[in-house]
């Protein structure tokens, strides 16, 4: 078991993390890309860039969130707290990016990362019942939403299991070989699936407010291609 | 199959329709910047339906396809398919979905429930603006001729008619009333005013909703007189002189026509801005939407007319006689002008200095729910059921809350709903009024505006 640790730990996770790393590099390149040939294209360039800036900002510091929908919000938060801080700042984590992160790099105490940890899964066991079980959200679901977070929910249950061996029913050993193994492979789904968000979302605002700044000729140039110039309305 | 909507529609060929609707969409994303929005959509939607805890619709109607991201998933599902590498892969290799009649006929009815008031984008976490996306939609199904006919038979009129305008009146017929206003004026209100017609090199040609001149006469003798007393340089154009835009709800094509109309009038005169009357959609085409088609920077500015005159009132052109309006009064924020913060406490102050008993409605600004007739649906009177019982639930809700006797709502489309709704919600004491409306009652005219009236006279034309 400890050779397949350190092959998944090893190897596999430097392909996943390249894989992640240049995934959504191409990712947020590519919508880059976008973003200027869209801003090239407006008839009017003129952004309101202070009103996107702060939109964005109310959303990444979540203000709005508690007044409606608290619980599930809530659980939405507490979720997103632990699959951020967890991954960035537990011990074993920092271990394995030693040659890449910082000397000064903070470590959360493991107890913290325990409770955090805990919560997260908690929370994220809310989210997974509420979007199955409540009949409006299971009506927005698509199976590939919930495979991401039953995939984030084993990942989350597996380390923890592996760092509180004495409340796990399987031996620690293969609940971190299994937690590393799927860490690499949400690393790998992190650029091809939603989870995409987490680098893409600071740009959203910007991307549909662009949205609505319209090439001038858009509108002739649909005409010419639909050979409907002067066509009566 | 036929497309049968809610709404009426003109007759729409069904021949190869699946087809023909790809190849408007496909023509769209080439043209346009819609498919880096699509993109960014497919790629960070996750479904929450938290946009569901802010949509009016959805509010009152609970209904599945009411929720923002569910309509804005029809569209996505069909770019997934049939505009990403992805969907063109998974279609040779299994079965996928494949766009049908039904499916575009499901489209047409649930983008135009949506009224395009945008107050879901406020509670997307993810950024997503699903106006946006149902703007976009109503384009494609535009172009293979799903479109309410109240829609496109106003903008055909406007475009290509005789009168060149959205309500059908010919030159003569405005030139005639609004000699009627300025008779009116100076006969019940005592004061001159005057609605100057094709005056060349004025700093403002005026683009009010056309309807204004046949619905709203207190809100055009109130701009006049605003005008009259600021001794502002404004005129109406006769070539062009409604600033409805129904492009905004239906067809970027048509929004580039009609604001270019407008543009190409202000240039006709040699004048320097537009002055758009008091109606959102009108004010935000405009605002937005000349600069993009019309040459950025050699574009004409875009006034609205409050903010001419709050701006008036505060350089101290303009005199306000306070507390002159006594009934309990509110404000509703029109979400073309109020959704993106661009109108929003010009007319509060007004409002507080004219009116001795003012009160907000709750939420406001920003945050304001739609009158329930937005994204065009107000026009569409087959639909009245909806848009006041369901649309409009909400709206009605608030009014009732604030227990105001007067709703100040500045825009044609607002009034008409608002009108409909307090008289199918049971608030038919209610009066729905433009703030120019008001005005009229607290301007402090200069002498060269007053008229002597015979009181008496007046009185006993006016029946009292």
């Amino acid at each position: 078991m400890d050779g397949l640790i350190e092959f998944a730990r090893g190897p596999i996770f430097r392909i996943s993390i390249t894989v992640c790393v240049l995934g959504l590099g191409y990712r947020i390149l590519t919508l880059a890309g976008q973003i200027a040939a869209a801003w090239y294209r407006a008839g009017d360039r003129r952004l309101p860039l202070g009103d996107i800036a702060a939109t964005t900002a109310s959303w990444l510091v979540p203000r709005r969130l508690w007044s409606k929908r608290p619980f599930y919000s809530s659980a939405s938060v507490l979720f997103h707290l632990g699959i951020v801080v967890v991954p960035l700042f537990l011990a074993g984590h920092v271990a394995l990016l030693a040659g890449f992160l910082p000397r000064w790099w903070p470590v959360l105490p493991e107890v913290v990362a325990d409770n955090v940890t805990a919560i997260s899964l908690v929370a994220l066991l809310g989210l997974i019942v509420g979007r199955v079980g409540l009949a409006s959200s299971r009506a927005l679901t698509r199976v590939g939403d919930v495979v991401v977070l039953v995939l984030l929910f084993c990942l989350l249950l597996f380390g923890w299991w592996a760092a509180n061996p004495a409340l796990s029913p399987f031996a620690a050993r293969t609940m971190l070989f299994l937690h590393v193994l799927l860490g690499d492979l949400v690393l790998v789904l992190i650029p091809t699936t939603k989870i995409a968000h987490c680098a893409l979302v600071p740009f959203t605002r910007l991307v549909f407010q662009l949205g609505w700044h319209f090439p001038a000729e858009t509108g002739r140039h649909v005409a010419q291609a639909l050979n409907k110039e002067g066509e009566p309305v | 199959m036929a497309i049968e909507c809610s709404y009426y529609l003109e007759p729409v060929d069904t021949i190869d329709l699946p087809q023909r609707f790809l190849e408007a969409f496909a023509a769209i994303l080439s043209h346009s910047n819609y498919a880096m929005v699509l993109d960014t959509a497919c790629r960070v939607s996750t479904r929450c339906g938290r946009c569901s805890t802010s949509c009016p619709v959805f509010e009152t109607s609970g209904e599945d396809r009411d929720v923002p991201c569910h309509r804005t998933e029809l569209l996505l599902k069909v770019y997934r398919r049939y505009f990403t590498p992805f969907g063109n892969l998974a279609a040779r290799f299994g079965k996928t979905f494949e766009i049908d009649e039904a499916y575009i006929n499901t489209m047409a009815e649930e983008f135009y429930r949506c009224t395009a008031c945008r107050r879901c984008t406020l509670e997307c976490p993810m950024g997503i603006e699903h106006g946006l996306i149902t703007h976009l939609a109503r384009w494609a199904l535009a172009e293979v001729g799903i479109i309410p006919k109240a829609l496109v038979v106003a903008t055909r009129e406007q475009l290509e008619g005789n009168t060149r305008n959205t309500s059908a009146i010919p030159k003569a017929a405005l030139l005639d009333t609004c000699e009627f206003l300025e008779e009116d004026c100076a006969d019940e209100v005592g004061l001159k005013i005057e609605f100057p017609v094709d005056r060349e090199g004025t700093e403002y040609v005026f683009f009010p909703a056309v309807s204004d001149y046949l619905l709203e006469p207190d809100t055009l003798i109130g701009n006049a007189a605003v005008m009259s007393a600021t001794g502002g340089s404004w005129t109406i154009g006769t070539s062009a002189y409604d600033g409805i835009n129904y492009g905004l709800f239906y067809s970027d094509r048509m929004l580039d026509r009609i604001v270019s109309m407008e543009a190409d009038e202000v240039r006709r005169l040699g004048a320097k801005k537009i002055l758009i009357g008091e109606c959102g959609h009108a004010s935000r085409s405009a605002k937005f939407f000349v600069r993009t088609f019309c040459g950025a920077d050699e574009a004409p500015e875009v006034v609205n007319f409050m903010e001419y005159t709050h701006k008036a009132w505060k350089e101290g052109r303009l005199e306000l006689r306070p507390d002159v309006i006594t009934e309990r009064t509110t404000y509703h924020d029109p979400c073309n002008i109020a959704r993106s913060g661009w109108i929003i406490d010009q007319p509060r102050e007004i409002l507080r200095h004219i009116c001795t008993d003012y009160v907000d409605m709750t939420p406001k600004g920003r945050e304001n729910y739609c009158c329930g007739g937005g994204g065009g649906t107000v026009s569409i009177d087959e639909i009245r059921e909806f848009r006041t019982l369901v649309g409009g639930a909400k709206k009605a809700e608030q009014i009732r809350r604030t227990g105001a006797e007067i709703v100040v709502a500045p825009c044609a489309n607002c009034k008409k709903q608002l009108r409909e709704v307090c008289e199918d919600n049971g608030l038919e004491t209610v009066r729905i009024v433009g703030l120019h409306d008001l005005l009229i009652k607290a301007i402090v005219a200069p002498p060269e505006m007053l008229i002597e009236i015979d009181v008496a006279a007046a009185d006993a034309a006016s029946g009292v």
